[in-house]
């Protein structure tokens, strides 16, 4: 099958999926029993009728459900996403405001789950039943098991608290200025500015958040990568390659390692979901303003606008990032070229 | 069994600790040395050790230890009932999606879908905001997210053994429609389901602990581990006030883990790890 195909086949496959997310967003924030108006009209206006009118002809409150929708949906197209009840800003401000940090955050998280996950896993399986096979296995099982929050907080305690070694909460010290925005990528700016110290500082304030969300998915990743590999490495190709003399290191890398790459891409691009929730938690105890500490802040204002905003935002990164790894799936996989 | 579980330790380890925090739950009251609830403000932040608080006390004098003890009674019940619940909807909808196939089948496993695309924690969110913040719909949100991975399971297993031989066989002898669903072809797709809960639990402990955490779970007030760990927030110097429950918690999400890799092992030999 061509690439061309491939990449469209799947891409029409997503449509149906997004458009299902807005409406399933939708019916959450809207059939529900509460009421945006108690949650968001000051207690001594709740008896002032005009107000509360007011405050419903002015967010649509008083359409019915589906025309709200259509207009939500017609609005959403031309990349409207409604107004923010809370800070009164449009959401895709708020959303373009926070998405960097947390893009930042994730990406530094996943490519320290990789690292962890994927090396822990090929030394489970080379070594296998060895000392540090049972270490990785157990500590597999510790990492999907261990409250993130709480590994969060002891973290900062010993690491930032006690020995100083790593800045605190925030995404820079208080008395600096955040570098020119560029990016929104605190350290990818500082290096664009030449600004040398930000850049160490966003890093020592980075380093700890990104390493305890990184180590929420490397459990995950290590347990496959091993299994994974396992299954590759009693293989006859490889049999084939080490009689061929090839170097221990090239027949691990190259030859085993490359084909148990499709289950691991798999449970990386499912991984976002992990890392999305890990999000969630890890900016809010890490005062890092990002998407998942807005998410928060609006689901417990009751801020419909920016509760669907950010719940659509979230799923359509996870429909995305599954939608790369198919595309992937395609150069790691010749079957599927073929197929 | 004892087979199995000589060659699967961690699973004894896993049933003793669980064992023991269940038992601890129904005997908190003997098991605590004060009330929960008791403020007692001239002990506030008491250390551990300090005039009778082992684990220390919070930031209201309230006993660290009894909290904790206490807090098993909420969430295992919690984790318990969001698995049950998660289960029976999703294996409902499954079997009947695997069973009437055509465009039930597709109706029902886009729906399903929808609900995976969304990262669990936020569509709980989401819910639990709408709903009210409490116990009873933090449960509800987490069924609600928790069932779609029970219905594509069972689904694809109903499809697979909805043409066995056995199920012609019912059909022969003149068996209705729901009778070979619900008396034939559940029962045998059943085994996988409880694999599945017993490799969930622990997810479904920690996933309701960091709502609690977030503030939508149980009121402040309760001794729920999620929003203990939330209320050490304040006083984070008083390492106490959270480590201990967060450590309840570790250890009883650990040996739900320990127990649900076991059970994958011992019941499916294809998906062993080795």
């Amino acid at each position: 099958m061509p690439l061309q195909v491939f990449f469209l086949r799947r891409l029409l496959l997503t449509i149906p999926l997004l458009i299902g997310i807005t409406l399933v967003s939708f019916i959450i924030a809207n059939a529900v029993p509460s009421d945006p108006v108690s949650a968001n009209i000051p207690q001594n206006a709740f008896d002032n009728e005009e107000i509360i009118a007011a405050f419903r002809a002015k967010w649509g409150l008083d359409k019915p459900p589906h025309e709200q929708y259509l207009t939500y949906l017609g609005n959403l197209l031309r990349g409207d996403l409604g107004v923010s009840i809370k800070t009164s800003k449009p959401v895709l401000e708020d959303i373009r405001q926070f998405l960097p940090a947390t893009i930042e955050l994730a990406s530094f998280g996943i490519l320290i789950g990789m690292a962890l996950g994927i090396g822990t896993g090929i030394i489970a399986a080379v070594w296998r039943n060895s000392l540090a096979d049972y270490l990785t296995r157990s500590n597999v099982v510790i990492g999907v098991s261990f409250p993130i929050f709480v590994l969060a907080l002891i973290g900062l305690n010993l690491l930032h608290v006690q020995w100083g070694i790593v800045a605190g909460p925030g995404r820079l010290d208080f008395i600096m200025r955040d570098p020119p925005n560029v990016t929104g990528l605190f350290m990818v700016d500082a290096a664009l500015a030449g600004q040398w110290d930000k850049f160490s500082n966003a890093f020592s304030h980075l380093i700890l958040p990104a390493f305890v969300l990184g180590s929420y998915v490397a459990g995950i990743i290590a347990r496959i990568t091993r299994s994974s590999m396992l299954e590759v490495l009693g293989m006859d190709y490889i049999r084939t390659a080490r009689s061929h003399g090839l170097h221990e290191r090239r027949v691990i890398i190259h030859h085993a390692l490359s084909n148990a790459m499709i289950p691991i891409v798999t449970v990386i691009g499912l991984s976002t979901a992990n890392l999305m929730t890990g999000a969630v938690l890890i900016e809010s105890i890490f005062a890092w303003p990002g998407i998942g500490r807005d998410a928060f802040r609006a689901a417990t204002s009751q801020d419909f606008p920016a509760i669907m905003g950010v719940s659509i935002l979230i799923a359509s990164i996870y429909v995305l990032v599954n939608f790369i790894v198919d595309i992937l799936y395609y150069f790691l996989d010749p079957r599927i070229r073929v197929a | 069994m004892r087979y199995h579980l000589r060659n699967h330790p961690m699973v004894l380890v896993g049933l003793l600790v669980v064992f023991g925090w269940i038992v601890v739950a129904l005997l908190a009251r003997g098991l605590a040395s004060h009330d929960p609830l008791a403020k007692d403000v001239s002990h506030r932040l008491d250390k551990p050790g300090e005039n009778g608080h082992n684990w220390g006390a919070d930031a209201l004098g309230r006993d660290i230890q009894t909290r904790v003890l206490h807090g098993a009674r909420i969430t295992i019940p919690a984790g318990i009932a969001v698995i049950i619940f998660g289960s029976i909807i999703g294996v409902l909808m499954g079997a009947l999606a695997g069973w009437l196939g055509g465009l039930w089948d597709e109706l029902l496993m886009r729906i399903t879908e929808l609900f995976m695309a969304f990262p669990t924690i936020i569509l709980a969110m989401a819910i639990t905001a709408a709903l009210g913040r409490d116990i009873r719909n933090a449960i509800i949100a987490l069924v609600i997210v928790w069932w779609p991975s029970y219905a594509r399971l069972i689904r694809g297993i109903v499809l697979e053994i909805k043409h066995n031989e056995y199920v012609d066989a019912a059909r022969c002898a003149g068996a209705t429609g729901p009778w070979i669903l619900f008396r034939t072809i559940l029962p045998n797709s059943i085994a996988p389901a409880i694999v599945l809960m017993t490799l969930d639990i622990g997810n479904a402990i920690l996933t309701f602990a960091g709502l609690s955490f977030l503030g939508l779970g149980p009121p402040p007030t309760s001794s729920e581990w999620g929003s203990m760990v939330n209320a050490g927030l304040d006083n984070f110097s008083q390492w106490w006030m959270w480590l201990f429950p967060g450590m309840a918690l570790a250890s009883l999400v650990m040996a739900f883990n320990f127990i649900g890799d076991g059970i994958r092992d011992i019941f499916d030999p294809r998906l062993r790890r080795d």
